[in-house]
């Protein structure tokens, strides 16, 4: 009882810190019930059965890959912005809080969150929810008469998947911010930011997940390179779901992948001072820094992916009158895809601001240190540079599970020649996303004094 | 001999809130060459004001800073920043040192920075005063609180700075580092010819200074040479105890 009102008055005080938690869960549960209302609308009155069946696939496969992502995203923002309040939560438990006590506040806080976000994102999900039935019905899949409903599934998925999504991330962080004895917690505001997870060699639970996500990627890759062979655009069912089971492994490895790549790139040449400084941070803060390299790695994942298996299929079909049928699973791939890519771009950015602006402190120590802030900003940009790297490499190697065996099973080629620009504009955009973000935000934490910042 | 620091009808006034608060009201003062000198008075006397208007991290409304001889007019950061990084150094309460970086990291940071390539004498002899020698592949977090302001101290030094700023620099530590993070500010004035301006609320850190600076309502309320922590004390009490002029009126 008392930690819930303690909780509800953190959500009251701190507004600021819960805004990137509220933004990635609220944009999440609008896509979750998007696609969930499909099945309250097949559920509803005088739908013919081939309708029904098209609105369940939609929702199922489409609405399927989005849970996983929502999931991810959501409780990984949760994490992030539990993270940042490890002092906070020394404070609390030397006045006496049990680690018991600061669970139930962090988990009532996360479910608080995720509750507001899913309710203000139900006009959003009603809105998309009948854009996607229109385009259903346009393309002959669902019939005209077919009334749009959104009801129990739509709410249950929203409300129920973010809240959990939001709480499973909470407690994973709590856990972690609970288990130090609470003096070193709050011993020093100098050097909690060392005493942060230390990069540890990834411990067994990450790496059997990593694997499992790897393996079904892998599977789902030669399913389509062998059973799906010659199956015609079937075989997207299970070539669109390879790229992000393994991109989604891949993203669970993101700190050791960025270590690796800072350990290849010579960024202490390119940036003198400023790169030493940014290796020294990503090898010694590789979690808090891989944050943002997730959403890189499924955003250049994940559209790759979709948008070359697409237009190996249009190759396919290039010359042959296209069926209804095939039509409207290019339109829904755009529509996926975009979706995804919107979502996702929205977490990159979200996540760059949060952390970087937590790190105002260390700007400005660095700055009474005797950095100017240029020297400040070439730091990030070498960070930055580091992320980004990691980020479209593992997301490129991830899309090639599923573009390789698509073009065997569709075309018996594993790399059909096809227009590089798709490509170049996915990696474009993620660079210049992840570059405005982290550049903005540096920009603004360095823009005060240094003396008054340094105890921010 | 020139000042190493001088400041003249220094003013600041903050008016973020809308309604002006003067933080120093007209100082001029003298810091000489080798010397160590204890800024006091009640809280609020704007002695942390003065600390930062001097060091270059806070612009003064009106008035002149010459550190060394040379006039501080930058107004924009990375000139202001490029002219501390030559001539200050800073020890804070906080420490502020860098978490991910080693004890060797830190205190070569500021030269390194600046693009200036460390002696390895020198930085050999700095390390070696403060009795870091065997502590350079620590990190903050695995010091003690005298261990990290000694940290601070030698990275004030390593750049031979003709003033070295400390704002409070035993506040967060026990009395028996305190006592030895103050012997060795004395040591860097005594044995280096450094200058140390201290800003400190204790009676018995400013006794370890050569003389003390007395400040009430951003004024100068007075100067103590060769003092000690008693009559210090005294005359803070004094300084509290008078009722105050129209603070912060402006």
């Amino acid at each position: 009882m008392t930690m819930t009102r303690l909780a509800l008055s953190g959500l009251r005080h701190r507004t600021g810190a819960f805004v990137a938690t509220f933004l990635s869960a609220a944009l999440g549960a609008a896509i979750l019930m998007t696609f969930a209302s499909m099945i309250d609308t097949a559920g509803g009155a005088e739908v013919d059965a081939a309708s029904s069946e098209s609105l369940i696939t939609m929702a199922s496969v489409a609405g399927g890959w989005c849970l996983l992502i929502v999931v991810v995203a959501v409780s990984s923002t949760m994490t992030l912005s539990v993270r940042q309040r490890e002092i906070e939560m020394g404070v609390l438990r030397n006045a006496g809080a049990t680690p018991g006590q600061l669970r139930r506040m962090v988990a009532g806080e996360s479910v608080a969150v995720a509750l507001v976000a899913a309710a203000v994102a139900v006009p959003i999900a009603l809105l998309l929810g009948r854009v996607l039935l229109g385009l259903l019905q346009d393309t002959g899949q669902v019939a005209e008469s077919v009334g749009y409903v959104f009801g129990s599934a739509a709410l249950g998925m929203g409300f129920g998947v973010t809240a959990a999504g939001s709480l499973f991330g909470a407690l994973l962080a709590a856990r972690r911010a609970c288990s130090a004895p609470p003096r070193s917690a709050v011993s020093s505001r100098a050097v909690s930011s060392s005493r942060r997870h230390r990069l540890r060699r990834p411990g067994p639970g990450r790496v059997v997940a990593a694997l499992f996500f790897l393996a079904a990627g892998v599977g789902c890759g030669v399913v389509t390179a062998t059973v799906m062979k010659g199956k015609g655009i079937d075989a997207m069912q299970t070539a669109g779901q390879a790229s992000i089971w393994f991109a989604v492994g891949l993203a669970l490895l993101a700190p050791w992948l960025l270590r690796l790549v800072a350990a290849v790139l010579p960024v202490r040449l390119l940036f003198g001072v400023a790169g030493d400084l940014a290796a020294t941070n990503v090898r010694r803060q590789a979690t808090q820094m891989s944050g943002a390299v997730m959403p890189v790695i499924l955003f250049v994942g994940i559209t790759t992916a979709t948008v070359y298996m697409q237009a190996i299929d249009d190759e396919a079909a290039a010359g042959l009158v296209r069926l209804d049928f095939e039509r409207n699973i290019q339109t829904l791939n755009y529509v996926v895809v975009g979706m995804i890519a919107l979502f996702v771009a929205i977490m990159l950015v979200n996540t760059l601001l949060a952390a970087t602006s937590y790190r105002r402190g260390e700007f400005a120590r660095q700055r009474l240190a005797g950095a100017t802030p240029g020297q400040v900003l070439a730091m990030v940009v070498a960070e930055s540079l580091l992320l980004i790297v990691t980020g479209v490499v593992s997301g490129t190697v991830a899309s090639l599970v599923t573009v390789l065996p698509f073009g065997i099973a569709r075309v018996d080629d594993p790399l059909p020649a096809l227009s590089a620009s798709p490509y170049l504009m996915i990696v474009g955009v993620a660079v210049v996303l992840t570059f405005a973000a982290a550049l903005g935000a540096t920009r603004r934490a360095v823009a005060g004094r240094a003396v008054d910042a340094v105890r921010a | 001999m020139a000042d190493a620091v001088r400041l003249e009808a220094l003013r600041r006034v903050y008016d973020e809130t809308g309604s002006a608060v003067t933080a120093l009201d007209g100082v001029t003062a003298g810091f000489g060459p080798g010397t160590f000198t204890a800024v006091m008075g009640p809280s609020g006397s704007g002695k942390s004001t003065l600390l930062q208007c001097a060091a270059g991290l806070d612009r003064p409304t009106s008035g002149r800073v010459f550190i060394d001889g040379t006039e501080l007019t930058a107004t924009r950061e990375a000139v202001m920043t490029r002219f501390r990084r030559r001539r200050v150094g800073f020890v804070f309460q906080d420490f502020n040192l860098m978490p991910a970086l080693t004890v060797e990291q830190n205190v070569l940071l500021p030269l390194r920075l600046a693009g200036r390539r460390a002696d390895p004498a020198r930085t050999r002899e700095v390390l070696g005063t403060l009795g870091l020698t065997d502590r350079l592949g620590h990190r903050p977090a695995q010091l003690s609180g005298g261990q990290r302001q000694r940290v601070a101290i030698a990275r004030a030094l390593i750049t031979d700075p003709a003033v070295i700023f400390a704002d409070e620099p035993t506040g967060a530590l026990d009395t028996h580092s305190a006592r030895d993070v103050l012997d060795r500010l004395r040591a860097a004035v005594r044995d280096f010819g450094r200058t140390v301006v201290m800003v400190t609320h204790d009676p018995v850190a400013a006794a370890y200074a050569d003389a003390v600076l007395f400040l009430a309502d951003g004024r100068i309320a007075g100067r103590m040479d060769r003092p000690t922590a008693d009559a210090v004390a005294q005359r803070l009490a004094h300084l509290a105890d008078t009722p105050r002029l129209v603070a912060g009126a402006a």
